[in-house]
């Protein structure tokens, strides 16, 4: 009864692919493969889906594997529950991320124009932001004479969190200058956007 | 700067018309910010000039015979 697959000089991931679409519909699956790296992914597909497996090595560059569904869920319902997980939006702080002092390519006169009135709209956004990060020329919106300082003021007032590269406001020669927010590094800023539900990059 | 329900904003018939006027009342010292066209006005996407009430004549005057206004509403 059970479904001999036999995936022998088949590459990876093939023979964890076989498995799984056959273990959808067979409550025992039977396959046979050649390397050790394949014995030791299907044994963890196996167990992820609530098999038993055994193995064994009928020929010397032969393992066959012999997954057998437990009474545990249908492998079905699991495999869906993860990929619906997988599907889910992500959770976690939205950051916007502001590399340049401009919004957009082709003018650049046009182009401030636009940032400013990105950054005066952040304002309503619901929810705000939780950071916001300047890098490159977007490091010079955050200076004293910022035409935007208003709005930076009022969303750091509101709980926003400005990270402003260091490097950057080096390079510019700007440091004495920022008046939101606090210098930061490569490393948080690194950090901040890989913990980032999602990331606005206007 | 300036509390929202004491300001006017000046609209005007073009992008490049709001920057020429941007640069002048900024050029005659008077305390104005480029935003968005707030959208009880109008749903384009467009900027306008919003300024304290109390500078509308100094505005006005600013602009006149070098950039068309289109229209001076209340910001609220």
């Amino acid at each position: 009864m059970a479904k001999q697959i036999d995936a022998r000089g088949l590459a990876c991931p093939q023979p964890v692919i076989l498995t799984k679409k056959a273990l959808e519909t067979e409550n025992e699956v039977v396959i046979l493969v050649d390397n050790d790296i394949a014995v030791e992914n299907v044994k963890r597909l196996g167990t992820n889906l609530g098999c038993s497996v055994d193995v064994d090595q009928p020929e010397a560059k032969t393992f066959r594997l012999d997954l057998k569904k437990t009474s545990a869920e249908e492998p079905n319902a699991c495999s869906l529950a993860v990929e619906a997980a997988l599907a889910a939006p992500a959770t976690g702080p939205l950051v916007i991320a502001i590399g340049e002092n401009r919004m957009g390519r082709g003018s650049d006169e046009l182009g401030y124009i636009l940032m400013r009135s990105f950054i005066h709209t952040v304002l309503s956004l619901d929810p705000l932001p939780a950071t916001m990060i300047f890098f490159n020329t977007g490091v010079k919106l955050t200076v004293k004479e910022s035409d935007v300082l208003d709005d930076l003021k009022e969303l750091e007032e509101k709980g926003v969190k400005f990270l402003v590269c260091g490097t950057c406001v080096n390079f510019f020669s700007i440091t004495k200058d920022v008046a939101v927010g606090s210098i930061s590094n490569m490393y948080d800023i690194a950090e901040t956007m890989s913990k980032a539900g999602r990331i606005i990059a206007p | 700067m300036d509390q929202p329900e004491d300001c006017d904003v000046v609209l005007f018939h073009s992008v490049t018309h709001a920057m020429k006027a941007e640069k002048l009342l900024k050029a005659a010292g008077l305390t104005i910010k480029l935003i968005p066209v707030p959208k009880h006005i109008s749903s384009d996407c467009g900027v306008c000039l919003r300024f304290p009430r109390e500078q509308q004549e100094a505005v006005v005057a600013a602009l006149e015979g070098q950039v068309d206004i289109r229209e001076i509403r209340p910001f609220c």
